[in-house]
This record gives C-alpha cells, structure tokens and sequence, in this order.
C-alpha cells in the first residue's frame, strides 16, 4: 500500500513514505515533503516524523475556522489590491501589439459578468503542421480574420455610368485562398445586383440610375465578410518558445468567435481560449465558465503587480458567480439582488424601491443574515456570535 | 463537432450513481437541492445525464491535488 503511484520515484525509505502518508496532508503538500527530505539526504525516521508534525500543524492552523465570514474577507481582499488598479480604461499593448482592456475596468467588466467585454480577443492555439510551418499557420489566419472588399483590391465609383468597379488584387486572392468568380457570388448574394466579372474586376450598379443607391450599394460593400469570421478583425501570429525549447506559432485575434474558431481544421481545440466568459460558457459549460473567471481575475490582477491576492478569494467569487449553473454578475441585478432578506438587498442598492416592492408584496425578514441584524443592531450570525452556551444540568450528574 | 472534454479548461464530469449520492448527502448534511446546479444544455455533461441527475466533477484544484465537487443537473 505504501508503494502507491504517488510515491513512487522519490529516493526516500518505507518508514519515511509510512510516515507521510499517514499525516493529514493534501497530496502536493506530501510531494513537497519527499522532495525536501530526499534532497536532504540522510535522514531519520524521528526527524522525517518532526519534519511531517511540523508541516503538518502548520497547514492545519491555516484552514478556514468553522463561522469564518470567508465572503466578507474575500471582499476586503479583492476590494484593497483594487484601490491600486488603474483607473481608467488604460489599453496595453501585451503580448502581440493587441489592445485589451486592463486594470479596474476589466475586473469590473468581469464581476459585472457584461454580455461582450470592452476588448474581446482570443488566443488560438494550432496543433500538428499548423503549429510549426508558416504557410499553414497563415492558412488558418485566413480562415479567422475577416476579409473586408478593401482588404481585397481597390474599388472606384464611375458616376457617369452608374456602376461600381473592383479590381481585385491577384496576389492577395491567391493568398487568402479565394476566387474573383466567389467575390463577384457572395457580392451578388448579399446585394441583390447583377456582377460583370472580368478576370480580377468585378462590376455591378444599381438597376436604376440612381446616386444615392450608387452610394448605397458602396456603403453596404464595405461591410461584406467576403472570407473569415465577421467579429475577428484583425490576428496577430506569433511565434513562441514552448517549455520543451521547440517553437510554435500563436494566433492573438482583435474579435472573438469562440465557437466558430474552435471547429476549424487546424486550430487546437483543448488549448484555445478566449476572454469572454459567457462565450465560454457557451461552448464549454459552466465549469469551464468558473475556471477562466479565476483565470481572468488572477491575470487581471498579476498584471498589475497585485498577483499576492490568495487565489482562494477569487475562487470564492468564481464559485459564487457559477452556483445557479449561469453567470450571475455580482451585484444587485445578480447575487446580491437574489438575497432572501429584504433588508439585505435594500441595504445594498435602490433601497426605497426594495422597501416598497417588500410593503407591497408583504415579505417577511427572518432576519437570519449578517446585514439585516446589523440594522436592527443585533448580534451577527457569524464567528462566535453564531455560538449559543447555555448553562444546565447534565442528564449524568445524577450519580 | 469539437470534443469539449478534450479541452484543458474542462474538468472531467460523471454522472454519480444514486446509492453513492446518498453517503456524500449524508457527510454534507445537505438535500440534493442544495447543491450547486448546471443546466441540462451544458456543453460539458455528459450524453447520458438527465434533470435530477448529479454530476460528480474533478477539478485541477489550485489549492490541492484534486478537488471533487457535485452539481445538481437542471433545466
């Protein structure tokens, strides 16, 4: 038993390995203790057994006590490091030149849990040839980004005869793996027009002479996604070292379509994030919606030299957000909002509409929560306040 | 379509039989209803999870090795 998968690998003797695995510690905590003790050498089973006692005392003095108010410290840890964040809507140019959204407006974007946030990106991974040749990397690239009639080749407004004329440009159609023949149909398609098309130049003009719908129809060219996704306006590819020393390539997209890059022939679809969490919600469930909250937060925070937030707080808010298996904002229209206690919610925002709505609806308060009593200025639920002691008579004090 | 157990974001989910639901109930002192939720139509149940059902989810945790939490599948 004491040979387990854990265990094994590490240089240490059978009485140590009974003696760890006895303690009350969690499994990475054991592996730490083996790793000190066998880069330690020689050492004892008395002193292994002081070396566990001592971690194992240590990490049970820094377990949460029964009645701790976690929420209230896990707001007052986030809240502090929050003070500090940047304030305004300040853009950094990271990893690959792409604008994201930093600081405080981002934390706020994401406990508010807002539908798109301000800067939505995504980072696609690319698996097999795709990760290592250029060629096939861009082949994805052109796949996601959208390709606007500009993008294209050049386009010029004859008003004498009324007609829009494209020329296209040979290079950058064979690039971005698209014909003159499909331009001329999707424009034909999303125009309702009748195309002339002519080697690279497509033509086409309103059906009756008309400025205004000669100017119309340009407008609405411009907006056309003749290839990629509409949303991704812009990638980013880059080339990264991986921890093994090999390199591969990394697409940063301006935009993002999760569900959409996640089935393109190429992409990497077990690394491949965005930071919009309803569309991770969306397309990985609820559980993957509370790990890249975590992950936003931590990273949102670490950016801003504010990584000495314990993740447990974040984690705490993460859980909270994803209990009712949606994403509840954080606030009056999400969690604090669905509080039982009238007084609770009024306490927190628009009070007098709560208060009415509660005298219209004759709710009743249990007063059972820790806002409520601090109103009616009794003792809180909480910590000791929770603990009653009565004095009495023992049933066995008879004898 | 995209396997979304695949993904590294995606802890693994499995539907927990009835008699073992009563034990975990039990150490909680909890109702079923009690539990954290997930809805029918999430991406990560599995195929043969119905309403009323819980999941058994095993997370990465980043505080210890593994960390097992249940949510109640609802509509």
């Amino acid at each position: 038993m004491t040979e387990s998968v854990f265990t094994q690998g590490y240089d240490v003797s059978d009485d140590i390995i009974v003696i760890v695995e006895d303690s009350e510690l969690p499994r990475r905590l054991k592996d730490r203790v083996y790793e000190t003790l066998e880069a330690h050498g020689e050492v004892t089973p008395e002193q292994a057994q002081d070396v566990v006692s001592a971690v194992e005392t240590k990490y049970i003095d820094t377990r949460v006590d029964p009645l701790d108010p976690v929420g209230t410290v896990s707001a007052q840890s986030i809240g502090e490091p929050g003070t500090q964040l940047t304030m305004n809507t300040f853009h950094y140019a990271g990893v690959a030149e792409i604008d994201v959204t930093q600081g405080l407006p981002r934390l706020i974007e994401l406990v508010d849990a807002r539908k798109t946030p301000d800067t939505p990106m995504m980072t696609v991974y690319l698996e097999d040839e795709y990760a290592t040749e250029r060629e096939k990397a861009h082949e994805v690239v052109w796949k996601i980004e959208a390709s606007k009639i500009l993008a294209l080749g050049d386009v010029s407004t004859n008003v004498a005869d009324m007609r829009v004329q494209i020329s296209l440009n040979k290079d950058t159609l064979d690039e971005r793996m698209i014909s003159a023949e499909e331009v001329a149909d999707i424009i034909e398609d999303n125009l309702g027009v009748k195309t002339i098309q002519q080697g690279t130049t497509v033509e086409f003009g309103p059906e009756e002479p008309s400025y205004r719908d000669l100017l119309q129809l340009v407008e609405e060219l411009r907006d056309i996604t003749f290839k990629g996704i509409e949303d991704v306006s812009r990638v980013v590819i880059r080339r990264e070292e991986l921890e093994n020393g090999e390199e591969e390539f990394i697409l940063y997209t301006e935009g993002s379509a999760f569900g959409d890059v996640l089935s393109i022939e190429g992409v990497d679809g077990s690394r491949t994030t965005c930071n919009n969490i309803h569309e991770i919600h969306r397309n990985l469930g609820i559980e993957a919606a509370r790990e890249a909250i975590i992950e936003e937060t931590n990273n949102t925070l670490a950016e801003q030299g504010l990584d000495d937030v314990n993740v447990r707080h974040l984690m705490l808010v993460a859980d909270m957000m994803t209990n009712e298996g949606t994403i509840e904002s954080i606030g009056r229209h999400g969690i604090s909002g669905a509080k039982d206690s009238v007084l609770a919610r009024a306490a927190f925002e628009v009070t007098v509409n709560h208060l009415l709505n509660a005298a219209i609806h004759g709710e009743v308060d249990e007063l059972d929560g820790v806002t409520e009593n601090v109103i009616v200025g009794k003792p809180i639920k909480l910590g000791t306040g929770d603990v009653d002691l009565r004095m009495g008579s023992s049933p066995n004090k008879a004898d | 379509m995209v396997d979304v157990s695949q993904h590294e974001l995606v802890p693994e989910h499995t539907v927990l039989e009835e008699d073992i639901l009563e034990d975990v109930l039990d150490e909680y002192d909890i109702d079923r209803t009690d539990l954290p939720k997930i809805k029918r139509t999430d991406k990560a149940l599995p195929d043969e999870a119905e309403v009323g059902d819980v999941i058994k989810i095993v997370r990465n945790s980043r505080t210890t090795d593994q960390a097992v939490v249940y949510r109640l599948v609802v509509e």
